[in-house]
């Protein structure tokens, strides 16, 4: 399994010098990083914009740039990938881009854990009693409301979501439901019970919304896996041993029907960060989605280019995580 | 009967952690009993904590520093220019604006209250150290501050400090009619900045690289400084800062225990959160309809809708075989019906907007005169753009507008890609057809690039108008101006362009500028269409409020006179 890893990991390394060849190439050519710059009224002078294109190295070629961009050799410390550099934003002088990132990971990884673990319960939970009361009315009520929340555009669901959380709170004649921040500073000096109860009042709107939308995925999956594995002669001979239909679905159906949505999930974890783009604009929280609308805004090349890398770093490491899972879920497996 | 006790059960655990949600939730979002607290969004992110340089030079971050940083003098609501006198001593001094007797020069004395957060009083090097920093590179006073544009700065040639007094000189035959500008509220820093933590933090402001570093500090570091009525306490440039009573304020006492300025990008989001409770109140940067009609729903708000300051045009490429002819360019501009423009895209949300009839002044400027409408452009009146057309040797063919047997374009039509420039350039397609014009819609993605390359027929974008107006005209039609896109080039207007920004007076500056806009309308090479509006909401529990459309902090233009109604 080592060897395997291994082999896996060096292998991801052509492909993520690919898909920064691509992504450099991509996002050098779509526009330019000063062009806000040289609308600006009163027109800045010549020299500042000299000096602005000196720091972004926008005064060397576009080859010259993506071996700065990697190695950050010839720079000026503060570019080159190896180096754990992200290179400098167009935001401003003093905004470091590996800083920010490193700060919004987190922010979206504590909305995206949340909704990724209700999701998956609910998914799995749904599947299951869906296959096993398959066309009955309960498996049609899930049905529809699983194909209702693929259908819902997050921005709409979101608002809607918001809309719901300011009803109750004028219902219960309190703020339970917070629609915007994520709370940080409105946790400031609150005990334990207090930060619990703020951080429900600002995760609970952006957790449903984002819970739902990959529930509704996961749970189709859980459902044909666990259909295909209900039918399948192993299961038939649990029952006619005479196991309890309990055990028989737990200890015998469920495990063998998780397999297939730990690969969905493993990748769809990686491309959730992606995903939370609207739900953290909406909710205005400044994750990862808020840090790459805003590179876009400001045309800062470097911090999208990271942005991307790191989306792509996260899906091949998914992938990765997903194929050695395999193995330990199914003893049938063998790495080699 | 087990299965419903345990649903019994389920839902009455629930109920009570409702109701102990109910009783404890939220306490972040509401404010301590007794505490006059405001919630004042900023609808985007600041880039930095001061706003001299080119990356932080945005409203938004004029607006995180308002009530901290101090100013000069501001433009009123009202479109009147007044004094800060809590920071002035007096009335600045024009001390000689006649060049033929010596340089121009002029003064400024700071009250002797007037003193920083930490005691130390302001004095006349805060506001050189504040103008060295805002001067560009190659003027030598700082190697690496990267200001987003000092023209006043620039012409500076000596400033003498002498304790709350500063006096500058200018250069040699420069006059500067908008002098009184230097460190008021719409200058490069929208104020001026403490220069003794300078020298605290140990560096030398008249040592160029040093001063880069004080320069960078300022722009990285919350300030814990303070000018002005109120301070910074808390935040950062991500999610908000917390504003609270500056105790060295020497001004009218705020009347606010805190102010919170949340950065919300997201303008759907408003109604929800000002109905939540969560805001009182935001001026946006975008005209939003659909965010207005909600927020007039609401009986607990006031809303107030205004002409903002990106005015938006539409402009020829000069060098374009066909629109190198002036007389086909006014053809287009008379075809073109900018009220149609206006009220298809206003006229529900804004139906009291007007259409802009000067480049450089509007309508309620003391210096505006009307250089449009008498010249028909922006009438959509056809009829007159064929005789225009036919006058000049073009012919209409069926559809098709002809000239010596070839056909007129098409013409590439561009803007960027927003819901206002769509609706126009659609419209504006359509007002060409009837001359016979064929143009061609393509949507604009880096507008810099487009515009600077001259990669179009004609198009429409926005330039910001302040009531500032010597630099404006420079920039859009001097022959050698880079921002002079279409590249029109009449060595008249030049002239006239170069004798506004030389003027000594505001009066005889306006003069040259309505004489060169009255030509740029016979070249028609620019159309002016309309100031684009902005709104602005307040819950009404707050008092002394209003939208200041002339000035880049908006609402929090008089942030240490807001109060809570009684």
């Amino acid at each position: 399994m080592l060897v395997y890893t291994v082999r896996r990991v060096l292998g991801a390394i052509p492909v993520l010098l690919l898909a920064s060849v691509l992504t450099f190439v991509l996002i050098d050519v779509s526009g330019d990083p000063l062009s806000d710059l040289r609308m600006q009224q009163p027109p800045p002078d010549p020299s500042v914009i000299e000096l602005q294109e000196e720091r972004l190295y926008l005064d060397r070629s576009m080859p010259e740039r993506y071996w700065l961009w990697m190695t950050g050799i010839g720079g000026n410390g503060d570019i080159g990938l190896l180096q754990g550099e992200f290179g400098p934003s167009t935001q401003s002088a003093t905004y470091d881009i590996g800083e920010n990132i490193a700060d919004r990971l987190g922010v979206t990884l504590r909305l995206v854990t949340a909704a990724m673990v209700f999701a998956l319960g609910l998914a799995v939970l749904s599947g299951v009693i869906s296959a096993m009361r398959q066309y009955s009315k309960l498996d049609y009520t899930l049905t529809f409301v699983g194909f209702l929340a693929l259908a819902m555009p997050t921005f709409w669901f979101a608002g809607i979501m918001q809309q719901a959380g300011v009803g109750f709170n004028e219902l219960v004649g309190a703020q339970i439901f917070a629609t915007i921040g994520d709370g940080t500073y409105q946790a400031q000096g609150l005990d334990a019970w207090g930060r619990f109860t703020n951080a429900l009042a600002y995760m609970t709107l952006p957790t449903i919304v984002l819970m739902l939308t990959s529930f509704a995925a996961w749970s189709r999956y859980q459902r044909t896996s666990m259909l295909e594995v209900l039918n399948s002669d192993y299961v038939r001979l649990a029952r006619a041993k005479g196991l309890p239909n309990r055990v028989v679905i737990r200890r015998h159906a469920l495990r063998t029907a998780l397999i297939p949505l730990t690969t969905v999930v493993a990748v769809g974890m990686a491309g959730i960060i992606d995903g939370t783009v609207l739900t953290e604009r909406v909710f205005q929280w400044r994750g990862l989605g808020e840090f790459f609308i805003a590179a876009v805004e400001a045309n800062d090349s470097f911090a999208l280019m990271a942005w991307l890398m790191l989306s792509g770093t996260a899906v091949i490491v998914a992938n990765l995580i997903a194929d050695l899972l395999y193995g330990v879920l199914d003893p049938r497996i063998r790495f080699e | 009967m087990h299965k419903r006790r345990k649903i019994l059960a389920l839902g009455a655990a629930g109920a009570s952690a409702m109701m102990v949600l109910t009783a404890c939730a939220g306490g972040g979002g509401e404010e301590t009993e007794g505490e006059r607290e405001v919630t004042w969004v900023i609808n985007s992110l600041p880039a930095a904590w001061a706003s001299i340089s080119s990356a932080g030079g945005s409203v938004y971050t004029i607006q995180t520093l308002s009530g901290v940083l101090p100013y000069t003098g501001q433009w009123q609501p009202d479109g009147t220019y007044e004094y800060n006198m809590d920071v002035l001593a007096e009335e600045p001094t024009l001390i000689n604006d006649d060049l033929d007797e010596g340089p121009f020069q002029y003064s400024f004395t700071l009250a002797d209250d007037a003193v920083w957060s930490d005691g130390e009083p302001m004095t006349g090097e805060d506001i050189r150290v504040s103008v060295m920093m805002s001067a560009s590179p190659d003027s030598g006073y700082c190697t690496t501050c990267d200001s987003r544009g000092g023209t006043t700065a620039d012409m500076v040639e000596e400033m003498e400090v002498d304790g709350k007094t500063i006096t500058f000189t200018l250069k040699e035959g420069l006059a500067d009619a908008e002098w009184m500008s230097q460190v008021d509220a719409h200058s490069t820093g929208g104020g001026f900045y403490p220069a003794h933590l300078a020298e605290e933090n140990g560096w030398d402001v008249d040592d160029p690289d040093q001063l880069g570093e004080f320069f960078t500090w300022l722009h990285e570091t919350r300030p814990e400084w303070s000018g002005g009525p109120y301070m910074i306490t808390d935040g950062d440039l991500e999610n908000q800062v917390v504003k609270e009573p500056n105790p060295e304020w020497w001004g009218e006492e705020p009347q606010l225990d805190r102010i919170i300025m949340p950065f919300n990008t997201d303008e759907s989001t408003f109604v929800n959160a000002i109905n939540n409770g969560e805001i009182d109140g935001a001026n946006p940067a975008q005209y939003s309809e659909d965010v207005m009609q909600e927020l007039e729903g609401l009986p607990q708000v006031s809303l107030s809708v205004g002409e903002g300051n990106i005015w938006e045009h539409v402009d020829l490429n000069t060098e374009n075989e066909w629109l190198e002819d002036v007389e086909l360019r006014r053809a287009i501009f008379t075809a073109i019906d900018r009220d149609d423009i206006a009220n298809r895209n206003f006229g529900a949300g804004y139906p009291e907007y007007e259409l802009k009839n000067n480049h450089v002044f509007g309508s309620d400027s003391p210096y505006f005169t009307d250089v449009i409408t008498d010249s028909g452009q922006g009438s959509g009146d056809a009829d007159a753009a064929i005789e225009i057309l036919e006058d000049a040797g073009y012919e209409l063919d069926g559809d098709t507008l002809m000239l010596d047997g070839e056909q007129v374009g098409p013409l590439r039509l561009r803007a960027t890609d927003t819901q206002t420039r769509s609706t126009s350039l659609q419209l504006i397609q359509a007002h060409l057809a009837e001359i016979g014009i064929q143009a061609e819609i393509e949507v604009i993605d880096d507008l810099g690039g487009v515009l600077s390359e001259q990669d179009y027929d004609i198009v429409q974008f926005g330039w910001s108008g302040t009531p500032y107006f010597t630099t404006a005209p420079e920039q859009y039609w001097h022959s050698d101006s880079g921002s002079n896109f279409g590249k029109l080039s009449n060595e008249e207007i030049d002239e006239l362009v170069e004798a506004v920004g030389s003027s000594a007076s505001q009066e005889e500056a306006a003069e040259f500028a309505n004489e060169a806009a009255a030509l740029v309308v016979e070249e028609a090479y620019v159309l002016p269409i309309l100031a684009e509006p902005n709104y602005f909401f307040v819950n009404d529990r707050v008092a002394n409020i209003e939208d200041n459309l002339q000035s880049s902090y908006r609402a929090t233009y008089n942030i240490g006179e807001w109060a809570l109604a009684e």
